[in-house]
């Protein structure tokens, strides 16, 4: 008797657990659309022909599927010297990124010196001033320098991120003091503890900030616009792309043929660091 | 995914950027006299880049050594024109169709005249004034560049070009009235190069089936009217006829209703009784003979697949769309604008200035002049429906009004009979937000027209 009163209770508690469950993955599973939504409607407009990406109603699935808009959009410009200029400032600007967010992280982070929270106050602030507000002074600047039109007028202002500094520095100050004092103990130097203890340590927070800068070089558009107008020899991927843009009218599926091409890089890129990524989004509780 | 996103901050930042722009432009002009140096430096860049260039030019030459010869007598340039230059060529027109277009007529140029190269940079027209503003804040402003009509005030005025009557030019090739909208002040500080005008253009198949007769030169807003509601079919998703509540489209109706903008002591005007009758003719039709202003929302070319795909009868659009339409098939016509008290139709001018700091202002006049009138150019823009060229040339027109459809192309030159220039202010971004924002207002809550206009007009003052 005790049994069988039981089991339906039992019973009653595995399926409301159960239809939690499914609610929580109806929840998820259209968050999820959402999210790739417009990624599905990008890549299937790249497949339309003129006339199938002008109909109205308007339509999702191509018919019928073309790959004309990849020849197209290939040929619209110098598509593989602007894809290579953005390969390239990506990875360096990203690189230089690192080496200068996690000098200055060290030094924030482990480095006692008088004004040091001051100056990393200050260095924050920073983040708040958008690049629209500093554009032409920057111009300005680059002209004086003679960098106009150039690889490294474009790389230069993209080199140090206060936001990374600030990742890194909270990754450092996550570890204990002990390891360096240990490592001080048996005679390392600053740049040692920094390079050979402290690094290792902070590979997640190091892939996490590695993809975003990424992300961002590749993205950016108002400085590489400005910057490189003089001549075809600099210009990078998104500003090649929006002049794909008519003034009185824009062949969307040339344009998202060139959005599928250039977000191909940073899917890549992702996908090579994403095991160190969840991790560190695990371990600093950052989104 | 955060491309429109991206898009509508960047047209924020574009008026940002510009204001910044013209502040740090006033400064930098001292700024460049102060530095002989910097300029020299610069000059020795050019002479380099011109030099590696001499190659390509010579091999321009070679390409374009036929069209010479049939062309006039390639012109053979006074000795002291031999030192080699290079003037830069910025434009938001020639991308992304026409490039080849524009290097056709580059080439033709160099080879009249093989002491000067020229350099071109391009943008899309959302893009271009961010990067031109920044160039000219940064004193590295191109040698020449494209400006609209109504920008062109707001440059002239700045500063920041050049004067072209004193660098000596012919303009004795261009339609006269398009020649006065690049003066300011009686200084002819650009040329034009291009116009386009605006007509009605109608879907024949539905007229067909409808049993209407096609609209003619001859129709009032009533005509319009009328046909439109005929033509209507909500259940079928077809439309009537399609006019943007805009700016663009309210000037111009202003004038149609025998209005104006600003009366002759420059104070705002249309809250007159023409200018309620222009508003409520437009604001009368989203929702009724046109699909609502939610329905169409930041759609992109959504009047375009609208009338593409046979859904929409009438159209007030450009004719910048000829060869769109032609390729989609959809059988078509056009006609003039129909009118109400007089007519008046929109046209849209481009025109080619230099930069007041250009180190090369003879060369720089000699290239504007040649791009904006010569033979080549003119043949080259009507063979590929690249706009209008500015040229007082009827001989010119005559195999471009061959080519249909449409078959009344004479339409696009007779609507130039009845122009209704869009009013310029130096403020003229700001201006053309206020009109826009208070017929949507009309639109959208139902506001009362005449106090609106009222209101629209007090605010417009404020900034003349």
């Amino acid at each position: 008797m005790a049994d069988l009163a039981i089991a339906p209770a039992d019973g009653r508690h595995a399926a409301r657990r159960r239809a939690r469950l499914i609610g929580r993955y109806v929840v998820m599973v259209a968050c999820a659309a959402v999210m790739i939504g417009p990624f599905v409607w990008m890549v299937l407009a790249a497949l339309k022909t003129d006339a199938d990406i002008r109909s109205v109603p308007p339509t999702l699935i191509p018919e019928p599927i073309t790959g004309e808009n990849f020849t197209r959009v290939t040929e619209a410009f110098d598509f593989w010297r602007f894809t290579a200029n953005s390969i390239g400032i990506a990875i360096a600007s990203t690189t230089l990124q690192l080496v200068t967010a996690t000098t200055a992280a060290y030094a924030f982070a482990r480095m006692e010196f008088k004004g040091r929270d001051a100056l990393f106050g200050l260095y924050l602030a920073t983040m708040m001033i958008p690049l629209q507000v500093v554009i032409v002074p920057l111009f300005i600047e680059m002209r004086n320098l003679g960098l106009v039109d150039s690889y490294a007028g474009l790389l230069l202002p993209t080199i140090v991120s206060s936001f990374g500094t600030f990742l890194m520095r909270q990754a450092f100050l996550g570890l204990p003091r002990e390891l360096d004092e240990a490592a001080f103990i048996d005679g390392a130097n600053h740049f040692q503890v920094f390079s050979k203890v402290l690094l290792p340590l902070v590979k997640p927070a190091l892939a996490t900030f590695a993809v975003f800068a990424f992300m961002a070089t590749w993205n950016s558009f108002l400085w590489p616009l400005v910057i490189t107008q003089a001549s075809d020899r600099h210009v990078t991927l998104p500003v090649g792309l929006a002049r794909l843009n008519g003034r009185f009218g824009t062949d969307w599926n040339v344009v998202m043929a060139g959005s599928v091409i250039s977000i191909v890089p940073i899917v890549a890129f992702y996908v090579f660091t994403q095991r160190w990524v969840i991790r560190s989004v695990a371990f600093t509780g950052m989104k | 995914m955060t491309t429109s996103r991206r898009l509508s901050t960047r047209r924020s930042l574009v008026a940002l950027v510009a204001t910044l722009g013209l502040v740090a432009g006033a400064c930098g002009g001292d700024d460049d006299t102060a530095e002989p140096a910097d300029d020299a430096t610069d000059e020795a860049d050019d002479t380099t880049e011109s030099a590696e260039s001499a190659d390509d030019t010579a091999d321009d030459a070679e390409d374009t050594a036929d069209t010479a010869d049939e062309a006039s007598e390639p012109s053979e340039e006074p000795a002291d024109d031999a030192e080699p230059v290079t003037i830069s060529y910025f434009t938001f027109s020639a991308a992304p169709d026409h490039l080849e277009d524009l290097d056709n007529i580059i080439a033709a140029f160099e080879a009249e005249h093989p002491n000067i190269t020229i350099e071109t940079q391009t943008a899309s027209y959302d893009d271009y004034f961010t990067s031109l503003q920044t160039q000219i804040a940064g004193g590295t402003a191109p040698d020449t560049f494209e400006l609209n009509y109504e920008n062109f005030v707001t440059y002239a005025r700045s500063g920041a070009l050049l004067d072209l009557g004193s660098a000596g030019i012919d303009t004795s090739r261009y339609y006269p009235l398009a020649l006065e909208g690049f003066q300011d002040d009686g200084t002819q500080y650009g040329l034009p190069a291009t116009f386009s005008d605006v007509v009605l253009i109608y879907n024949k198949a539905l007229f067909d089936a409808a049993g209407l007769d096609y609209p003619s030169a001859d129709w009032t807003w009533e005509d319009e009217r009328a046909a439109a509601e005929a033509l209507t079919d909500l259940d079928a998703g077809v439309y009537g006829s399609y006019q943007p509540v805009s700016f663009f489209e309210f000037y111009k109706a202003l004038g149609q209703a025998g209005g104006e903008f600003f009366d002759a002591d420059g104070n705002a005007a249309f809250n007159s009784e023409a200018g309620v009758a222009a508003a409520e003719w437009l604001t009368g039709k989203p929702g009724t003979i046109m699909p609502t202003l939610a329905e169409i929302g930041g759609t992109p070319n959504f009047d375009t697949n609208l009338f593409q795909s046979g859904k929409l009868a009438m159209w007030h659009n450009g004719i910048w769309q000829f060869n769109g339409l032609n390729e989609s098939g959809v059988d078509y016509d056009i006609a003039v604008e129909p009118g109400m008290v007089q007519k008046a139709n929109a046209v849209f001018m481009n025109g080619v200035v230099a930069s007041a700091d250009t180190e090369h202002a003879e060369a720089a006049a000699q290239w504007i002049e040649f791009f904006t009138s010569s033979p080549t150019t003119v043949e080259t823009r009507l063979a590929s429906s690249w706009e209008l060229p500015a040229v007082d040339d009827e001989a010119a027109f005559a195999a471009y009004l061959e080519i249909t459809p449409p078959a009344n192309r004479q339409a696009v030159l007779d609507a130039l009979d009845d122009i209704a220039l869009p009013p310029v202010i130096e403020r003229q971004a700001e201006m053309q937000d206020v009109i826009g924002q208070a017929l949507e207002r009309i639109v959208l809550d139902g506001a009362d027209i005449q106090s609106t206009l009222d209101q629209a007009a007090a605010d417009v003052d404020a900034l003349s």
